[in-house]
C-alpha cells in the first residue's frame, strides 16, 4: 500500500509518498500564486519520481495553508498535527516542535507523536521567514546566504522596531552609518529567533528541540535559537518535508486501524486535476 | 407579514436576520423602546416602567465609517461598531438609554453614545467592580436612582408589588433559557451552538414576554424535530467576549466540533441566574446584577490565595463542563479587550489542572479572515480527538 | 551671571530641581523597607485615597506603575514585555502591566531582584493595592499579579458618575459615603492584615499637610494662566511626582512652597518661560517620558504648554460642601478631584462638555491656541477620549488639535522628527483660528 501526504504552504509545496519500507518518493515544488490549481502538477511528479500511478495510492491527505482545495485528496489535517507526526517519526526524543515558515511560525509540545499544546503567529510577519525576505531583499543578499554571514558577526546590533517595515528602514540606516553586516544580521536573526522563543515559551518549552520549516535551513537562525534556548537544536535533513511525512504515516495509520476495524475506508473523489474554483 | 407572527425558531432567526425589524413594528404601535449596554442594567425596571429593552450591540458584519472620528481605533471593536451605528443613523427607534460602567471603554461609550444621540431619556449606571457589602449598597441606591428618574420621566410610581411581577416574567424567561441549553446536554445536542446564539440574539432585541413565547415554541420544536445534529467527539465550551454575529461559532462547529455550552454576555452570562425575591425587591436586583452576574469585569477578591481566587473566578464553568460534558474550552476574546486579556493566563492555567484543555482565539470581531482561526481550532480538534 | 538665553528655550524653573530628592526618596524607601523587615505594599496611583491610610500604618508603598516608566527609559521594557507575552498575557495589555508581569515573573525565577533591574528594582510586597479609579488595567493586573505573589489584595473601589449625572447634586453624598465604607474597609483589612492599629493622629496629620499640598500647587498651577505663562508643562511633569504620591510629606510642601515663591516672582515680574511665547497650548495626556526634548524644539518655535494631562493635576480649592469624619474627608478630596471641572464649568455657566470638560475649561481659562494630544498604543484610559476633546474644542471655541501617536513602554513609536514636521502646518491652523475666534467674540 502507498501513503501521499501533500503539504501545500504558501511558497512550497511538498509531497512525500511512503510505503511499508519507507519513502518511496519525495518533491518539493513551488506553490505559485494558484497552488490549489497547480498540485496536482507536483502530484504527478512525485508519482514519477516512485515509479507509481495516481491509482496505487491507497490514501491521500493533504495538509498546508492549501489543505481544502486539493481535489485528489481523501482527508484534510492540520498542519501542526502533520509536523508533529512527521517530527516524531523522524526524531522520537522529540518533545517541542519549532516552525518557521514564509508566513508563520508555530510551537508545538509532543508527547508520542500527539499533539498535547501549540501556538501560532500567523498575523505579524515580523517573527517569519517573510522577516528574512524583506530584510535581505533590502541588502541586496540572497536568503542563503544570510545565515552563514550571520554567524560571522562578533557583536550583534539590536534591531529595535518590532515591526518589518519599520525594521527595514532601521536596517538600511544603520548600515548607512557604516554597521557591518554581518553584526546586523546577526540582530536581524536574534529578533526573529526572539519573538519565535517567546511564542513557544507560552507552552513551556522542552527538550528535545526540532526546528522545522524552511527557516531551519538557516544556520543563523538555528544558532540564535540555541542561543535562547541554551542547547543544541535538531534539525532533519529536509526541515521542509515533515509535515508531508507526517500527511503520509497520519494517512497509513487511519488506513491501518481501520482495516484493524473492519471499517470501510472513505475517499476523496481523487479528482487528479488541477483545482478549479467554479467546481 | 409582520414579524410579529412568527413563531419558534423561524421567527427566531428571522429576528437575527432583521435585528431592528420587530422594534420598528412595535414602535410604530405607540410602544417606547429603552436602549441599554451590557448585561448589567436591571432590565426589571425598564419593563415594569412600559419600555421594552434593547441590548444596543455592534456588527460584525459592517465595515466602521464615522466612529474613527470620535474614538481610537485601539478600544473595543464592537463598541467602535455600536458607536458606528448610532451616528450613522441606524439605530433610530430609542426613547431612551441606560449606560453602565462596566468595563472603562462601555463607560466612556455611554456617556458618547448620548452626547451623540441626544435622547430624552439617559441614565448611567456606575457598577462597581468589586463585591464588597459597601458596594452592594451602592449598587441599591444607583438601582434606586434610575428607578426615581426613570419614573419622573414617565410621570409614574412603580410599586415594590408591581415590580416584584415583572422580576417574576424576567425570571420565566431566564427559566426557559436554561431548559433550552439544558437540551445541548445531549450528546449530540439537540441544537447547535449556532441556533442557541441566533435565539439568544433575536431575545435581546424583542419584548419579555414575546421571548418567552417563542422560547417556548422553540423548545417543543427542537424536541420534537428529527436528530439535525451529528456526533462529534469534541464537545466545546466557549468562554470570551460578546458575539454578535453566528460565524465564528459556525466557524467551530464545521471543524469537526460542537459547540454545546457557553459563558459569553451573549449567553448564559445575560440570562443565567434568577432575581431572588426578596421584600424590597432592589435587594434582589443589586445581588443579582451586581454579585451573581459572573463577568470577568467584577472582582471578586478572595482574599486567601490565588487558588481560592481562581475558584472563585472559575468554579462556576468548571460546573458546566461536568454538567454539559465539556471536553475543550475556547477562549475567544476580540483584540483589546483588556478585561478578558488579563483572565487567559489564569483561567488556562485552572483548567489544565483539572486536565480540560484550552485553546485561545484572539479575533479581530469581523466576519471576514477566520482561515487562520479555523487552523487553531481544527488542530485543538485533533488534538483533543 | 545671567546667560544669554536662546531665543524660544525654555527657562526651567530653579525650583524644580528640589523635587530630585525627593522622587528618589520615593524609589529607595521600599527597598529600604523590605531590607528592614517592614512591610512593603505595591500600589496602583490611588489619588490620595489609599496611600495616606496606607502611611498611617507604616507600610511603604512601592508602584510598578511608576516603575514602568523608569523600565521604558532603561530600555529593558521590551525583555519584561517578552517574558509577559510567553505567559500568555495578550499584548495589547497596558505597557506598564505587561512590564509589572514580566517583572514579576523574573524575580520569581531568580529568588531575587533581577540584576539587570533598574534603579534597584521592586521589593517583594507584603500585599498589594489595587484602585479601580479610571482604568480597569488597575485591578485586573493586580489580580494577575496574584498568580507570583500569592499575598493579600485589597480594591479600593472608586465611583465614576457620569459627567450628565453630575447635575443631581445629591450624589455627591453619596458616592462620598460609598468610598468612605471603601475606606473603612480597608483600614480593617490593614489592621488585621497588620496586626496593630491605625494611628488616627498621623492620619489627621498627613491629611492636613495633603491639603496644603493640593492648595499651593494648585495655586501654582492657576498662576500658570499669567500671559506670558511662568511654567512650562516640562517643569509641571517634573514636579508633579511628589504631589501625586507624597502629599503626606511635609518636605513635599517645603518644595512646592519654594516653588511658589520662583513663580510668584516670574509672574509679578512679567516674565515666561520661553522668551518669546507665539503659541499657547494644551496638551494630553501621558507624555512621551522618553522623548520630552522634543518639547525643547517646540518651544523653539515658540510654543509654551500652560496647562496638561489632567489625571496627574491636583484638586482645586475644595467647593463640595461637607465635613464629617476622617474617612470621609479623605474620600471627599479624591471625588472632587474627579469631578472638579465639571461642577466648577456648571456653576460658572460654562457649556457642559462632559468627558472633554477638564481642557474645555483650561482653553478658556489659560487662552489656548492649540492642543496637542498623544495618543498611546496600550492604554485605552488615556487615549479614549482624546479625539472627542479636540472635536469639542474645535467645535466649541474654535481651537485646533494635533496628534501624535505614540506608546507608554514602546518608546520606538514616538517618531519626534516627523512630528515636528507638521509643526509649521499647525502654526497656520492656530493663526488662522486666531482669527475665526476674534470674529465669534472669544477674546483669545
Amino acid at each position: 500500500m502507498n501513503f501521499a501526504g501533500i503539504d501545500i504552504g504558501s511558497t512550497m509545496t511538498k509531497i512525500v509518498i511512503i510505503n511499508e519500507s519507507g519513502i518511496v518518493s519525495q518533491v518539493i515544488g513551488p506553490t505559485g500564486a494558484e497552488h490549489r490549481r497547480l498540485a496536482n502538477k507536483v502530484m504527478e511528479q512525485a508519482l514519477t519520481q516512485g515509479g507509481i500511478t495516481f491509482d496505487d495510492l491507497t490514501y491521500v491527505v493533504a495538509t498546508g495553508y492549501g489543505r481544502i482545495n486539493v481535489p485528489f485528496a481523501d482527508k484534510q489535517i492540520t498542519e501542526i498535527t502533520c509536523h508533529a507526526k512527521g517530527v516524531a517519526s523522524i526524531f522520537p526524543t522529540a518533545k517541542t516542535v519549532i516552525d518557521i515558515g514564509g508566513q508563520d511560525a508555530k510551537g508545538i509540545k509532543i508527547v508520542g507523536g500527539k499533539v498535547v499544546n501549540f501556538v501560532m503567529n500567523d498575523k505579524c510577519a515580523a517573527g517569519t521567514g517573510r522577516f528574512l525576505e524583506v530584510i535581505s531583499d533590502a541588502l541586496g543578499l540572497g536568503l542563503q546566504e544570510i545565515g552563514p554571514l550571520a554567524l560571522q558577526s562578533k557583536t550583534k546590533i539590536r534591531i529595535s522596531s518590532t515591526c518589518t517595515i519599520f525594521a527595514e528602514q532601521e536596517v538600511l540606516s544603520k548600515l548607512a552609518d557604516g554597521a557591518p553586516i554581518e553584526d546586523i544580521l546577526a540582530g536581524l536573526h536574534e529578533a526573529i529567533a526572539g519573538r519565535v522563543f517567546r511564542m513557544a515559551e507560552k507552552m513551556k518549552i522542552e527538550r528535545d528541540v526540532v526546528m522545522t520549516g524552511g527557516v531551519a535551513k538557516n544556520v543563523g537562525m538555528v544558532q540564535a535559537m540555541e542561543n535562547h534556548l541554551g542547547y543544541p537544536v535538531l534539525v532533519a535533513e529536509e526541515p521542509l518535508l515533515t509535515g508531508a511525512i507526517g500527511a503520509a504515516i497520519l494517512g497509513r495509520e487511519f488506513v491501518e486501524k481501520a482495516l484493524q476495524r473492519g471499517e470501510e475506508i472513505q475517499k476523496g473523489a481523487r479528482l487528479l486535476e488541477a483545482a478549479s474554483f467554479f467546481k | 407579514m409582520t414579524q410579529g407572527k412568527l413563531q419558534g425558531l423561524t421567527k427566531a432567526v428571522d429576528v437575527y436576520k432583521n435585528r431592528y425589524k420587530r422594534l420598528r413594528e412595535l414602535r410604530a404601535e405607540g410602544k417606547k423602546i429603552m436602549g441599554y449596554v451590557c448585561a448589567y442594567p436591571p432590565l426589571e425596571i425598564v419593563t415594569a416602567l412600559g419600555y421594552i429593552p434593547f441590548r444596543i450591540l455592534g456588527t460584525m458584519d459592517e465595515p466602521i465609517t464615522k466612529a474613527d472620528t470620535q474614538v481610537p481605533a485601539i478600544i473595543c471593536p464592537m463598541l467602535r461598531s455600536m458607536l458606528d451605528l448610532g451616528i450613522n443613523g441606524k439605530i433610530d427607534f430609542l426613547d431612551g438609554f441606560i449606560g453602565a460602567h462596566t468595563c472603562d471603554c462601555t463607560q466612556k461609550f455611554s456617556h458618547l453614545y448620548q452626547y451623540n444621540m441626544q435622547l430624552p431619556f439617559y441614565r448611567f449606571l456606575d457598577v462597581p467592580h468589586v463585591v464588597h457589602k459597601p458596594s452592594l449598597d451602592f449598587m441599591k441606591e444607583g438601582i434606586r436612582i434610575l428607578q426615581q428618574s426613570l419614573e419622573k420621566h414617565t410621570g409614574q410610581k412603580l410599586a415594590p408589588e408591581r415590580l416584584q411581577e415583572e422580576i417574576k416574567k424576567h425570571n420565566e424567561q431566564r427559566a426557559l433559557v436554561r431548559q433550552l441549553y439544558g437540551l445541548r446536554k445531549q450528546d449530540p445536542p439537540l441544537l447547535s451552538g449556532v441556533e442557541t446564539l441566533q435565539i439568544v440574539l433575536s431575545l435581546l432585541c424583542l419584548p419579555i414576554e414575546e421571548g418567552s413565547t417563542m422560547l417556548r415554541e422553540i423548545i417543543a420544536e427542537v424536541k420534537s424535530r428529527p436528530q439535525k445534529i451529528q456526533k462529534k467527539h469534541a464537545r466545546l465550551l466557549l468562554w470570551g467576549t460578546p458575539l454578535t454575529e453566528t460565524s465564528i461559532v459556525e466557524m467551530i462547529e464545521s471543524a469537526d466540533a460542537n459547540v454545546v455550552m457557553d459563558d459569553i454576555c451573549t449567553g448564559t452570562r445575560h440570562f443565567g441566574l434568577d432575581v431572588e425575591l426578596t421584600a424590597d425587591p432592589l435587594d434582589g436586583l443589586a445581588k443579582r446584577y451586581l454579585d451573581d452576574l459572573k463577568c470577568p469585569r467584577t472582582y471578586r477578591e478572595a482574599t486567601d490565595s490565588f487558588a481560592a481566587d481562581q475558584e472563585a473566578r472559575f468554579g462556576y464553568i468548571a460546573k458546566y463542563v461536568r454538567d454539559w460534558k465539556v471536553n475543550g474550552i475556547i477562549l475567544e476574546s476580540m483584540k483589546y479587550c483588556d478585561t478578558h486579556g488579563y483572565e487567559v493566563p489564569a483561567i488556562k492555567a485552572y483548567f489544565d489542572r483539572l486536565g480540560i484543555p484550552s485553546l485561545y482565539l484572539e479575533h479581530e470581531y469581523t466576519m471576514v479572515a477566520l482561515a487562520p482561526l479555523k487552523t487553531r481550532v481544527e488542530a485543538f480538534v485533533e488534538m483533543i480527538s | 551671571m545671567i546667560a544669554e538665553k536662546k531665543k524660544g528655550v525654555i527657562t526651567r524653573l530653579e525650583s524644580a530641581g528640589l523635587v530630585r530628592p525627593l522622587v528618589n526618596k520615593m524609589y529607595s524607601e521600599g527597598n529600604l523597607a523590605a531590607e528592614e523587615g517592614r512591610p512593603v505594599a505595591w500600589a496602583m496611583v490611588n489619588w490620595w485615597e489609599g496611600d495616606i491610610i496606607m502611611r498611617a500604618m507604616g507600610v511603604t508603598p512601592v508602584y510598578p506603575e511608576n516603575y514602568g516608566t523608569v523600565c521604558a527609559s532603561d530600555g529593558i521594557v521590551q525583555k519584561y514585555m517578552g517574558v509577559s507575552a510567553a505567559e500568555g498575557f495578550p499584548t495589547h495589555l497596558c505597557g506598564y502591566a505587561q512590564n509589572a508581569l514580566g517583572y514579576t515573573t523574573e524575580m520569581k525565577k531568580e529568588g531575587q531582584v533581577p540584576p539587570d533591574a533598574p534603579m534597584g528594582g521592586m521589593a517583594k510586597p507584603t500585599f498589594m493595592l489595587c484602585s479601580e479609579g479610571m482604568c480597569d488595567a488597575r485591578y485586573k493586573w493586580f489580580q494577575s499579579l496574584r498568580q507570583y505573589w500569592d499575598v493579600p489584595i485589597w480594591t479600593l473601589s472608586f465611583p465614576h458618575p457620569d459627567f450628565y449625572d453630575l447635575q443631581d447634586e445629591s450624589i455627591h453624598q453619596i458616592n462620598i459615603d460609598y468610598m468612605a465604607a471603601e475606606i473603612e474597609g480597608f483600614i480593617a483589612f490593614l489592621e488585621g492584615l497588620l496586626k496593630k492599629k491605625i494611628d488616627y493622629d498621623k492620619l489627621e496629620e498627613m491629611l492636613a499637610n495633603q491639603e496644603k499640598v493640593f492648595q499651593v500647587w494648585w495655586e501654582i498651577n492657576d498662576l500658570r494662566r499669567a500671559i506670558p505663562c511662568p511654567v512650562h508643562g516640562r517643569d509641571f511633569w517634573t514636579m508633579m511626582v511628589p504631589c501625586l504620591y507624597q502629599a503626606y510629606d511635609p518636605q513635599t510642601l517645603a518644595v512646592y512652597q519654594a516653588v511658589y515663591k520662583e513663580v510668584k516672582e516670574r509672574v509679578d515680574n512679567g516674565v515666561g518661560a520661553l522668551s518669546e511665547e507665539r503659541y499657547r497650548l494644551l496638551f494630553a495626556e501621558i507624555p512621551p517620558w522618553a522623548s520630552l526634548g522634543f518639547f525643547d524644539k517646540l518651544a523653539e518655535r515658540g510654543w509654551n504648554f500652560v496647562a496638561e494631562s489632567m489625571g496627574y493635576h491636583p484638586p482645586p480649592p475644595m467647593e463640595l460642601p461637607g465635613n464629617g469624619d476622617i474617612k470621609q474627608r479623605i474620600a471627599r478630596w479624591t471625588y472632587w478631584f474627579y469631578i472638579s471641572h465639571v461642577y466648577r464649568a456648571s456653576k460658572k455657566g460654562y457649556y457642559i462638555a462632559g468627558a472633554a470638560q477638564p481642557y474645555y475649561n483650561w482653553a478658556i481659562e489659560y487662552k489656548a491656541d492649540g492642543m496637542l494630544i498623544h495618543p498611546v498604543v496600550t492604554c485605552r484610559t488615556a487615549t479614549f477620549w482624546l479625539t472627542h476633546t479636540i472635536n469639542v474644542l474645535k467645535e466649541k471655541l474654535e481651537i485646533p488639535g494635533l496628534s501624535i501617536q505614540g506608546d507608554i513602554v514602546d518608546i520606538t513609536l514616538f517618531d519626534a522628527a516627523s512630528a515636528l514636521n507638521q509643526a509649521p502646518a499647525f502654526e497656520e491652523a492656530m493663526d488662522h483660528f486666531r482669527q475665526v475666534r476674534k470674529t465669534k467674540g472669544l477674546d483669545w
